[in-house]
């Protein structure tokens, strides 16, 4: 019966770790983007930047996926987009804004001193980005970053709104067979990658703590 | 012909005048020392000449030739500030030192990448010359510490090897020792002191009067965004022609 259950869960959490790791490849540099536009000097694409980054992080995930799955069918009569594709680009979205926003506050806080000795020093812009502030702002979105990580992984679990078949409902599928184990079992798939995560966030935090 | 020749600058921020017709001209191998309150108009004077901002009016020219002209937008090209503003180093109040990079890399990066641009310099000499630059500053063992592990006379010190390392026609300072604890202004002020005995041109904006008087061919004294008086340092401030800047000193002496 373990044997049966783990291979079930495993082929669960098969689809959250897709989910994750997808919406990572897109998110992170989606969300770079985004937060060029909230920081533009343009002020319509600022301001429209915002209002979107407000609506999404201002309305749940949960709501946003239902609205993907049902909105084109329903408002616009195109065909539905597969399960796991709409889940994919709603988390895509709804994770580049959150992104976006750590992005912007490391962006801002490095010291307009920085940016100055650069240029006195005679470096382009990109210079400047690449050799001089990027790392430092990497440092300083660790920390946050590490968070939004093990709460994606968590958020994953969202998905089965639309019947994305992931991890807790392979696990939940044993309740109707009266077994509760299988569940608590799914906690230790989460637990153990959530772990593993946390590793590699401290280890990177540690290896950029060679400068303040 | 002066190496550098200013002329009626004018800066305003908003309704605010900043800097009206700033007027002066410095001599290769000469120091100017510019004194003045806070908010006089002395460090957005400095800006201006490293194209940190832009002056509203006047022009400034380096060797002769016009390198900023507010009535000529040809000067302003946005492709040839980097080149120009070579002429001018700058070091800041506050270091802004790079933390993530060493002392010798912070003194070698932008000219790794001038010569990697350019052609010439090997990264090796380039790094000989860094060391060279970190030892005359009393720092050759300090090359591979990171900013962070300095005191604030170092880091200072550091950046005026940073600065030194492109080889300015003209260094100017804001305020270099402001940031400082007093026991450690003496070690900075010394090596500015030093740089200009080899004849750098210098212009360096301090609240050291002693220093300014001592380290400099002229003095400049700023007040309200022009410029008050001008002339040899022991006329300027042992012998005031100015009630401004008698007022000024006077402040000075009681503190």
């Amino acid at each position: 019966m373990l044997l049966t259950v783990t291979m079930s869960l495993l082929e669960g959490f098969g689809t959250t770790l897709k989910l994750f790791l997808l919406t990572l490849l897109f998110a992170l540099p989606l969300g770079l983007i985004i937060s060029f536009g909230s920081m533009s000097r343009i002020t319509p694409l600022r301001w429209m930047t915002r209002t979107v980054v407000w609506i999404i992080r201002g309305s749940p995930l949960l709501l946003q996926i239902l609205v993907v799955f049902y909105g084109p069918g329903l408002l616009f009569d195109l065909p539905l987009l597969p399960r796991f594709t709409a889940a994919l680009v709603t988390f895509i979205i709804n994770y580049a804004c959150y992104f976006s926003e750590i992005y912007r506050g490391g962006i801002q806080s490095i010291p307009r001193g920085q940016y100055e000795a650069g240029q006195v020093l005679g470096m382009t812009k990109r210079q400047i980005f690449f050799k001089v502030t990027l790392l430092q702002v990497i440092k300083r979105i660790v920390p946050p970053m590490g968070n939004e990580f093990i709460t994606l992984v968590k958020d994953t679990a969202l998905v089965r709104v639309i019947s994305v078949y992931e991890i807790i409902w392979m696990g939940e599928s044993y309740i109707k067979k009266g077994l509760i184990w299988p569940l608590f079992y799914t906690a230790v798939f989460y637990l153990v990658f959530n772990g593993l995560l946390t590793i590699l966030f401290s280890w990177l935090e540690k290896k950029l703590d060679y400068f303040k | 012909m002066p190496i550098l020749e200013v002329q009626h600058i004018e800066k305003h921020f908003g309704a605010t005048q900043v800097l009206t017709d700033i007027s002066f001209s410095l001599e290769q191998g000469q120091t100017i020392s510019i004194i003045g309150s806070s908010g006089s108009g002395k460090t957005t004077l400095l800006r201006c000449l490293n194209f940190l901002e832009k002056p509203d009016g006047g022009s400034i020219s380096v060797n002769g030739s016009i390198i900023f002209d507010a009535s000529d937008p040809k000067t302003q090209l946005e492709s040839e500030i980097r080149q120009k503003r070579l002429h001018f180093g700058l070091v800041f109040q506050n270091f802004n030192l790079f933390p993530q990079y060493t002392a010798l890399q912070n003194v070698t990066l932008a000219r790794e990448l001038l010569a990697k641009e350019r052609g010439g310099e090997t990264k090796v000499q380039i790094e000989e010359a860094g060391r060279e630059l970190l030892a005359q500053m009393g720092l050759a063992d300090r090359a591979s510490h990171y900013p962070h592990q300095l005191s604030g006379g170092q880091q200072q010190r550091v950046a005026i090897a940073r600065a030194l390392a492109l080889h300015p026609d003209i260094l100017c300072f804001d305020e270099p020792t402001s940031a400082l604890d007093p026991e450690l202004t003496g070690e900075v002020l010394k090596v500015i002191r030093s740089l200009a005995e080899q004849k750098t041109t210098m212009i360096i904006v301090t609240h050291e009067m002693a220093f300014a008087r001592d380290v400099a061919d002229q003095v400049i004294f700023m007040d309200g965004g022009v410029i008050v008086e001008q002339g040899e340092p022991h006329q300027v401030i042992d012998h005031p022609r100015e009630e401004r800047t008698k007022q000024f000193l006077a402040r000075y002496a009681e503190a």
